[in-house]
C-alpha cells in the first residue's frame, strides 16, 4: 500500500517535470516570428530557481546619465510591455512593416539582444551624422525634394535600451521625431533589455553584421 | 518681590497690547519705500494696457514677410551668413591624410572622425538590410581630402584653390572641419594650406611653429587689458573678430598653429556654441599659454 502511494507521487512528479513550467501566458507558451527568412523562437527560461546575474542584476547606475525614465517619453508615442513587443515582432517584423531597433552602442548589443533586434545606435541618427538621411531611407523614408522625406511608406519602429534607466531609446526616438517621423510609426520598450531579461525571456548573443 | 514680578508684568502686557492696537498710528499710508523712493499710490498695474498697434506696426523696420504657401506672417528673424556645411573631422587628421596620400614618409594615414562616422553607418545600414531584405547604397560624397590632394598634385595655385573650395562649400557637397569656417561663411583655405606647410616641416623634421610676438601694435582688433588680481597683475588679451577670421586663423595670429584653437574656443564658450559660429565684432578672450 505504502509502496503505490509512493509510485503515485514518483509519476506525478515526473509528468510535472515533463510539462512547460513557464509559459509567457496561460495560453502562450512561446513566441515565433521570422525577419527576412530567418525564424526566431522566444520562450521562458524553464528554471524557476533562476535568479539574474551580472550587468542585468545592478539596480544602482550612475545618474546622470543613467536616469529613469517616463512611461511616456513624447506626444503620441505608445510605449510597449513585453508583450506588445512581442505581438509587434510577431506581426509587423514578420510582416516586413515593422522594425525592433536596439539603440544602444554596438559594444552592448554585442553583449546580448532581444531576438529580432537591429542595432541603429541613437547617436546615428542625430542630426549630426551626415549619413543619418541615408539611415532613414533604408527604413522606407523616401525622398520629395527640398532636402525632405516622405514618411509614409516608412516603417514602424520599436526601440529599446539597457533598461528604465536608459535614455538611449528615448534619445533615439527623440531624433528621429525631429528628422520628421512620424510619432505613430514610433514605440517605446521601456523595460529594455533588463526588463526582457527579469522575466526570463530569450536573449540572442549575435554581433553587428560587417 | 512679588510686587516686582506683578509691574513688569503688567508693564509687558501694556506694551504688547501697544504694539498690536497702535492707538497712536494716524493710519498714515507709506509714502516711500525701503529706499525712501516715494511711492505713486495712483498708478495702477495693468496687463491690459492698450498698445497702439498702428504705431507699433510703424515701429518694424523690417518688412514682414508673408509666406506664400501658408498665407501666415514670418516673423523677421536675426539674418545669419550662409555656413558651410561641417563635420567633426579634426583639421590635423586630414592633413595627415593629405600628406600621407602626397607620399609624404613617415606620415601614416589615420581614421578620421568622418570616415569613422561613415564606417559605422554602414555598419546599421547592412543590420537593417539584413532584416529587411531591401539593398540600401550609402550615397557617395566628396571629400575635402580627396580635393585638396586632386588640387595639390595638379600644381593649382593657392587662389585657384581657394576657388575650388569655396565653390564645392557653397555647392553644399563638401563638409569641412569648423574651425575653417571664417566670420563671413567662406572656407579659410589659407589656414588649410598654411597647416598642411606647417604638418610637412614637422613631419620632415622641422622645429613646430613658435608663439608669435603679438602686441595691439602689429595685430588689429587685439586690445591689452591690465587686471589688478589680489596678489599679482594679469594682462588679459581681447581680439575683435574681423571679417574673414576663422578660428584656425586667429589661433595661427595668437599662437603660431592651429592646435591650440581649442584653448581659445573653451575660453569663449559663452560666446561660441561651436567652433564654426565666428562673427564679425565678437570679442573673443585669448588665453595665455600654459608653460
Amino acid at each position: 500500500m505504502n509502496h503505490r502511494i509512493l509510485m503515485a507521487a514518483f509519476c506525478f512528479m515526473a509528468t510535472a517535470g515533463n510539462a512547460q513550467d513557464v509559459r509567457i501566458t496561460t495560453f502562450k507558451s512561446d513566441s515565433t516570428f521570422a525577419l527576412n527568412d530567418q525564424t526566431f523562437t522566444v520562450t521562458r527560461n524553464q528554471d524557476t530557481q533562476a535568479t539574474l546575474g551580472s550587468e542585468y542584476a545592478l539596480t544602482s547606475r550612475a545618474c546622470p546619465p543613467h536616469c529613469l525614465q517616463p512611461l511616456i517619453v513624447a506626444d503620441g508615442v505608445a510605449t510597449f510591455a513585453e508583450l506588445e513587443v512581442l505581438t509587434f515582432l510577431e506581426e509587423h517584423v514578420t510582416g516586413g512593416t515593422g522594425l525592433f531597433i536596439d539603440a544602444r552602442s554596438p559594444a552592448d548589443y554585442a553583449t546580448g539582444s532581444i531576438p529580432g533586434a537591429v542595432n541603429v545606435p541613437f547617436p546615428t541618427l542625430a542630426a549630426e551624422n551626415r549619413y543619418r538621411d541615408d539611415i532613414l531611407r533604408a527604413l522606407g523614408a523616401v525622398d520629395k525634394g527640398d532636402d525632405a522625406l516622405d514618411f509614409t511608406q516608412a516603417m514602424a519602429l520599436a526601440l529599446y535600451s539597457g533598461g528604465p534607466w536608459s535614455d538611449d531609446a528615448p534619445t533615439a526616438i527623440e531624433h528621429l521625431l525631429a528628422a520628421g517621423y512620424p510619432a505613430e510609426k514610433l514605440f517605446y520598450f521601456r523595460g529594455g533589455i533588463q526588463a526582457w531579461a527579469h522575466v526570463g525571456l530569450t536573449i540572442q548573443h549575435s554581433q553587428n553584421p560587417g | 518681590m512679588i510686587r516686582t514680578t506683578v509691574a513688569l508684568f503688567l508693564f509687558a502686557i501694556v506694551v504688547c497690547g501697544l504694539i498690536i492696537l497702535r492707538p497712536f498710528s494716524s493710519g498714515e499710508e507709506v509714502a516711500g519705500d525701503r529706499l525712501g523712493t516715494p511711492i505713486e499710490t495712483d498708478v495702477e498695474v495693468t496687463r491690459a494696457a492698450p498698445t497702439d498697434l498702428a504705431a507699433l506696426a510703424e515701429a518694424a523696420t523690417a518688412p514682414l514677410v508673408t509666406n506664400a504657401a501658408t498665407g501666415l506672417v514670418e516673423a523677421p528673424r536675426r539674418i545669419d551668413v550662409a555656413r558651410p556645411n561641417t563635420d567633426d573631422t579634426r583639421l590635423s587628421d586630414m592633413t595627415n591624410n593629405v600628406l600621407a596620400e602626397l607620399g609624404f614618409a613617415g606620415v601614416e594615414t589615420v581614421t578620421t572622425n568622418s570616415q569613422t562616422q561613415r564606417r559605422s553607418t554602414s555598419d546599421i545600414l547592412a543590420g537593417i538590410e539584413a532584416a529587411t531584405g531591401h539593398r540600401s547604397v550609402l550615397e557617395e560624397s566628396e571629400t575635402l581630402e580627396a580635393i585638396v590632394i586632386a588640387a595639390l598634385r595638379a600644381g593649382e595655385t593657392d587662389e585657384r584653390i581657394d576657388t575650388i573650395i569655396n565653390e564645392a562649400a557653397a555647392a553644399g557637397t563638401v563638409a569641412v572641419p569648423e574651425i575653417l569656417v571664417t566670420s563671413d561663411g567662406r572656407v579659410d583655405t589659407h589656414v588649410l594650406l598654411n597647416n598642411i606647410v606647417t604638418q610637412a616641416q614637422i613631419a620632415s623634421g622641422g622645429a613646430a611653429p613658435t608663439v608669435p610676438e603679438v602686441s595691439p601694435d602689429n595685430t588689429a582688433g587685439m586690445e591689452v587689458r591690465v587686471v589688478q588680481r589680489a596678489t599679482d597683475e594679469v594682462e588679459a588679451r581681447f581680439y575683435t573678430v574681423q571679417n574673414g577670421d576663422s578660428l584656425g586663423a586667429i589661433s595661427i595670429k595668437f599662437f603660431g598653429s592651429i592646435q591650440h584653437y581649442e584653448t581659445i574656443f573653451e575660453a569663449n564658450k559663452g560666446l561660441l556654441s561651436s567652433p564654426d559660429r565666428i562673427r564679425v565684432g565678437q570679442r573673443l578672450v585669448i588665453p595665455q599659454l600654459d608653460a
